[in-house]
């Protein structure tokens, strides 16, 4: 198995700010993978990194088998940054087939108009674009080359609902063909629906590491919630099963390992309640759960089926 | 890298304020500057007329190579700069393309006020001579352009374009380019001689007489030359250092 992305213990500090602390990660030629986080929790200086745009502080990067640098300059990267824009006074047209020159083996132009949904704009000048349609023209600089590594920071931010799902489409085209696709979001639903695997990412550290559907059972699945009645959230925590309490206005959220227990629990406690429900935890819950439990010696949680590395905060 | 210079050529083409700054400007410079006074007689070895003509041709030229090089300012705060820094294109290719389109956005003033000064003054002068200033008002363009990219990758775009202004006029007015030196007293038109400014437009002044540059004027814009060549690579170094 080939590796497209190995960090090797990466860390990296901003003046007093660890933006990245004890990242390990390996990403097999051919993974679809999220990198999925709060705003601040380090994903696009990961990225930055793995594009040779950020030096580690600590740690080595590695992008198939060589330097992000060397990598990139070999035509082998492709990447569409959050930061990155365009000039005046060139078309569409101009920016791909500039892409198209640059790279040693590039699609064909109808191909890569088509895939970024540009055919339309092609005559279009860049300054003329709007945010959904720049993000396109990224999307298509970025492909336009084949590259073996497609790395895309926030892609669908400024994009309405039509254009972000035929993104996905398009980018899962990309992806079934081969290519190694690595995308930053903070939108579960995204990292779910379209990534192999997922990497939550918060606080510079790897929390979690499978497919949707392991971070998702990682909450033990039920959220109990009922509205407090006046009375306080005092002993909440201490209820069976109860792994994290919420308020929200006046209603308690439990989410819980095992909600018979808590319920029961609470139904003895003689303390009072109105209209409680069991439900079960989201991707949300379990994202909101694993990002704030990261503490200062947070643990990687990781899922050998996703064939993700096991590793341990340092 | 062909690609690259054509994909920025079609783009510096379609900039509507190159024209402004490179034609236009000069030649209403031109028109006001040559219809005040009197241009017979003589200045720096040819007709008055001649001379002025190549003042302002060196002067639109100078604004041409500054603001395009100036412009990498908004390059570097779109990101346009970092989008080509994750393409196989080397970073130090990107600089050469640039450096190349800055002085060839002098040849357009060069031109444009050739045909203006044929019109309204009558200058004329042998084909060869006219070859050899257009020749030597391009390469001379050199020290400009890395001028401008010095600003251009130091300053963020709303200071980058005063700054390259403010640059320009001063040397174009202390340097002769608008109204001869002869006019100046004795102290300021030595200072004159050493500016980049004055020295470009000798190269002009010489070419329209069919001389090669002076040992002096070759000296002080090589040492120009250098100056801003220093300045342009550290602030390009500091603009894409890797944090």
């Amino acid at each position: 198995m080939t590796e497209a992305v190995r960090l090797t213990d990466v860390s990296k500090s901003f003046g007093a700010v660890r933006a990245v602390d004890g990242i390990n990660l390996t990403i097999a030629a051919g993974e679809t993978v999220a990198l999925l986080g709060p705003n601040g929790a380090g994903k696009s200086t990961t990225i930055n990194m793995m594009l040779g745009l950020t030096r580690p502080g600590r740690g080595t990067v590695e992008v198939f088998g060589t330097s992000p640098d060397r990598a990139v300059q070999g035509g082998n990267v492709g990447a569409m940054l959050q930061d990155a824009g365009f000039v005046p006074n060139a078309t569409v047209r101009d920016l791909v087939e500039l892409a198209r020159a640059l790279y040693p083996a590039p699609l064909p132009t109808p191909q890569i108009l088509r895939t970024a949904g540009l055919t339309e704009l092609a005559d279009r000048r860049l300054d003329k674009l709007s945010g959904g349609e720049a993000q396109r023209a990224r999307f298509a600089f970025a492909l336009a080359g084949d590259p073996r590594l497609l790395v895309l920071d926030e892609p669908t931010a400024a994009m309405d609902v039509v254009t972000r799902q035929s993104f996905w489409a398009a980018m899962r085209r990309y992806s079934a063909a081969g290519h190694t696709v690595l995308f930053a979001t903070h939108y579960l639903e995204e990292a779910d629906d379209y990534a192999d695997r997922v990497v939550v990412v918060a606080q510079g550290r790897i929390v979690a590491d499978g497919t949707g559907a392991d971070i998702r059972s990682l909450t033990g699945g039920r959220t109990v919630t009922f509205d407090l009645a006046g009375e306080g959230t005092a002993g909440l925590d201490r209820l069976p099963g109860v792994r994290a309490v919420e308020v929200r206005g006046d209603r308690a959220n439990l989410r819980s390992d095992d909600s018979d227990a808590t319920v029961a629990a609470l139904v003895h406690s003689g303390r009072s309640f109105r209209n409680l429900e069991v439900s079960a935890a989201g991707l949300q819950e379990a994202f909101l759960a694993l990002t704030a439990e990261s503490g200062p010696a947070g643990t990687t949680t990781s899922f050998a089926a996703a064939g993700g590395t096991t590793t341990t905060g340092a | 890298m062909f690609a690259f210079f054509l994909f920025e050529l079609r783009r510096l083409v379609r900039e509507p304020r190159l024209f402004i700054f490179t034609v236009f400007m000069p030649v209403i410079s031109y028109v006001v500057f040559t219809g005040v006074g009197d241009t017979s007689g003589q200045s720096e070895g040819v007709s008055l007329a001649t001379a002025m003509t190549i003042g302002i041709a060196a002067y639109g030229a100078v604004l041409g190579a500054m603001s395009v090089g100036s412009g990498v300012a908004n390059e570097r705060v779109s990101g346009w700069l970092r989008q080509l820094r994750l393409t196989p294109l080397p970073p130090i290719k990107v600089v050469a393309v640039k450096g190349v389109l800055t002085t060839l956005a002098a040849i357009p003033s060069v031109i444009a006020v050739s045909i203006a000064g044929r019109i309204q003054h009558h200058v004329t002068m042998p084909i060869g001579h006219w070859a050899l200033l257009v020749l030597v008002l391009w390469l001379g363009t050199i020290p400009f352009a890395l001028l401008g990219l010095a600003v251009g990758y130091s300053l963020p775009p709303q200071i980058a374009q005063p700054a390259t202004f403010i640059t320009f006029f001063t040397l174009s007015i202390l340097g002769g380019l608008l109204v001869p030196v002869e006019v100046f007293p004795r102290w300021l038109r030595h200072f004159s001689e050493t500016l980049p400014s004055n020295r470009y437009a000798e190269l002009g002044w010489k070419a329209a007489a069919g001389h090669l540059p002076s040992a002096a004027g070759g000296t002080i814009l090589a040492g120009w030359t250098l100056l801003f060549a220093v300045l342009a690579a550290v602030a390009y170094r500091r603009s894409t250092a890797t944090r």
